[in-house]
């Protein structure tokens, strides 16, 4: 028990000097990009047909706040913030604070994503198993031809496969947004039932991206605690084919939680792309926007929850293994 | 052994008590690119309540391949093609199939692993282990099993409550070996098969392992089948000894005996080859050669002729057949004994010369 109390300490500093690091580096990162947000906000205008100096003098109105402040000095204010828990004010949105406008973005990401990322895991293990058990049979073949492929697929070209298939050519799928704008929310079965015809689209592009991967990883996995003298003894005491089964898979999916934990920031990190396709509006569409309109704050918000979403994932991954291998519980 | 009935092939051992396990003509292949290539060729042995048998050999003579046949669970690409294993109260094992054969092993026929072999499931304690195997072999009353277990671990000299509670990393080689027993026999199996006892195990942990087979054969009147390629072992607790050799018995019969006075040119040459305690170590003598492998078995006459001080060319053409040459003693040699080896009933005295004794 200490030895473990002590894994999660460790965990959590090295997770605290990620988040640090991470919100350093965006901060200069965002900071050298070319433009800024009057010059981007001024070329909009102008595009827009107003002319130059109606465009110049609303720049200044409405951005007139921008910090003129030497950037080490703006880094220093913004960890104090950060401390504080306060991530600044949005900019493309107007004096909206950043943590309301990311609160109200991430569960449009977390909860594709995450049911997304277990659908495929689930999906995927269990092919994973069957591909091992019967990898001599032609049924076996066939399941590790499609993880092959699956895994091979790049996620923008999945999902607009699926949105073209969906959408555009039999149209049974609603694409665009998180429900139906004619239906009010609330907690009413119409509502819902619109929210989870908008979600499935991300969810099966999440589910499907994941699915190649895990049914291999599973499968070598298999295969060697297939290997493992355990099986052969079970085997030779008369243990029942179902608990054999069960022996085996406990055994073999132990490992794949390490690459769950970390799939689930490269999952977060995929919903850049995949909620543009979508144009679903979680996380990683407000991320693209606010780089968009070079809304630093924001940006640097949904970069920081991005990384707090990893450091966590692994975190709970360490306590899942501890719970599931006795080596490392005592 | 003064009343040599004949068995039906002539191969097997006569005595007075019926066999627990009858082995006889088993032949095991393996499926390869070469064709199939026998593993284990025509071998006969029979395993009695009561008697220690001894199986040695070199790795790859085919020992454990025999071992495992004795459960039909030789590991694909091999397969039994010939031959019988009998086991009383169950029948032929090489005909089960299916739910009858998963249900004789590990209750009829108890199989203990190598020490250095993981033969627990990592992730559970020894307690659920047992526990599995009452339900898979639907045994109704699992207090009364766990109750069993217990007796069987302080019998071993293990703390029952702990080790079941344990997991396999919390234990040691010895104790792993023995809940190995344990788990062999706490559903009442009559015939039990270690398989490398006391390989990887300290010489302490060895001794100890070999007086809890003696003591759990003896308590409970079993026929125990030691695979094994380590002589002292066998020295130690068999009463019977099958020697093995390119996947053939090649000599068979009462242990004392058949240490004091090896008569196939290959048991001689095992025994000449280990090193005693007691003398001088430069005694033992290498086996010039190696011991064949599944592709580079003769595949006709003698399997031992080209390691063979006494090849002859008869070994070139056929293939010594397992017979007795003396009450209770069986070889498969085409050489004649040696008169001394046929003569000798009481044990010749060692010298430091001659560190087996009574040999010609």
């Amino acid at each position: 028990m200490k030895g473990f109390l002590l894994r999660l300490a460790a965990k959590l500093a090295a997770g605290l000097t990620m988040v640090f690091t991470v919100a350093t580096f965006t901060f200069f990162l965002v900071h050298a990009l070319p433009g800024n947000p009057g010059d981007a906000a001024y070329e909009g205008y102008v595009l827009g047909g107003m002319p130059p100096e109606l465009a110049r003098a609303k720049v200044a109105v409405v951005y007139g706040f921008t910090s003129h402040e030497p950037l080490v000095d703006q880094y220093l204010g913004y960890l104090g913030q950060l401390l504080h828990g306060n991530l600044g004010v949005s900019i493309s949105y107007s004096g909206v604070p950043v943590t309301d406008v990311i609160r109200a973005a991430v569960p449009w990401t977390v909860l594709p994503v995450l049911s997304g990322l277990l659908l495929s895991f689930l999906v995927g293990c269990t092919a994973g198993v069957v591909a091992a058990v019967r990898r001599n049979s032609r049924s076996g073949g066939l399941l590790s031809l499609s993880g092959s492929l699956m895994a091979g697929v790049p996620s923008f070209v999945l999902a607009l496969l699926l949105a073209f298939l969906f959408h555009t050519l039999w149209n049974v799928l609603p694409y665009g947004d998180t429900s139906d704008v004619t239906i009010a929310p609330g907690f009413t079965a119409e509502y819902l039932g619109s929210v989870a015809t908008h979600a499935v689209l991300p969810v099966a592009t999440y589910a499907l991206l994941g699915y190649g991967s895990w049914l291999l990883t599973m499968k070598s996995s298999v295969a060697s605690v297939l290997g493992d003298d355990f099986i052969l003894a079970a085997e030779l005491r008369g243990i029942a084919p179902a608990t054999r089964m069960r022996y085996i898979g406990r055994n073999a999916v132990l490992p794949l939680f390490t690459t769950l934990a970390l799939s689930v920031g490269h999952m977060f990190a995929g919903s850049v792309l995949i909620e543009d396709v979508f144009d679903y509006p979680g996380l990683g569409n407000l991320l693209l926007k606010s780089i968009g309109n070079r809304d630093y704050p924001l940006m640097g918000g949904a970069f920081l929850l991005i990384t707090v979403t990893i450091v966590v994932a692994n975190i709970l991954a360490e306590l899942l293994y501890s719970v599931i291998d006795p080596r490392v519980r005592r | 052994m003064t009343d040599p009935t004949p068995h039906h092939d002539g191969a097997a051992t006569a005595g007075a008590r019926p066999a627990e396990v009858e082995i006889r003509d088993l032949t095991v292949v393996y499926r390869t690119e070469h064709g199939d290539l026998p593993a284990v060729s025509h071998a006969s042995l029979d395993l009695r309540a009561g008697e220690i048998t001894g199986l040695v050999g070199e790795s790859g003579s085919g020992k454990s391949t025999l071992a495992l046949s004795l459960l039909n669970a030789v590991p694909a690409p091999g397969r039994i093609t010939t031959g019988s294993v009998e086991v009383a109260g169950v029948g032929d094992v090489t005909r089960l199939t299916g739910r009858r054969l998963r249900r004789t092993r590990g209750s009829a026929l108890g199989y203990v692993f190598q020490a250095s072999q993981n033969s627990l499931n990592p992730l559970k304690t020894v307690g659920k282990q047992l526990l599995d195997l009452g339900r898979s072999h639907e045994v109704e009353d699992l207090r009364g099993l766990v109750r069993r277990a217990g007796d069987l671990c302080e019998r071993m000299g293990l703390d029952a409550d702990r080790v079941l509670d344990s997991y396999q990393h919390e234990l040691s080689g010895g104790m792993r070996q023995r809940i190995g027993i344990v788990l062999a026999l706490v559903l009442n199996a009559e015939v039990l098969v270690l398989d490398e006892p006391t390989t990887a195990l300290d010489m302490i942990s060895q001794a100890a392992v070999l007086d809890i087979v003696r003591s759990v054969h003896r308590e409970n009147g079993l026929a125990t089948l030691v695979v094994t390629h380590d002589m002292g072992v066998v020295s130690e607790i068999a009463d019977r000894l099958a020697v093995m050799y390119g996947g053939r018995i090649v000599e068979h019969g009462p242990a004392g005996e058949l240490l004091r006075r090896p008569s196939h040119p290959y048991t001689r040459a095992l025994i000449g080859a280990t090193a005693r305690i007691v003398g001088d170590p430069g005694l033992a003598r290498a086996l010039p050669g190696q011991p064949p492998d599944l592709t580079t078995l003769a595949r006709r006459g003698c399997v031992f002729r080209d390691r063979c001080p006494l090849a002859m060319p008869v070994c070139e053409e056929s293939d010594p057949a397992l017979s007795e040459w003396t009450p209770g003693r069986f070889r498969a040699c085409h050489a004649e004994p040696a008169p001394a080896d046929r003569a000798a009933a009481v044990p010749a005295p060692r010298t430091q010369d001659d560190p087996i004794g009574g040999r010609p």
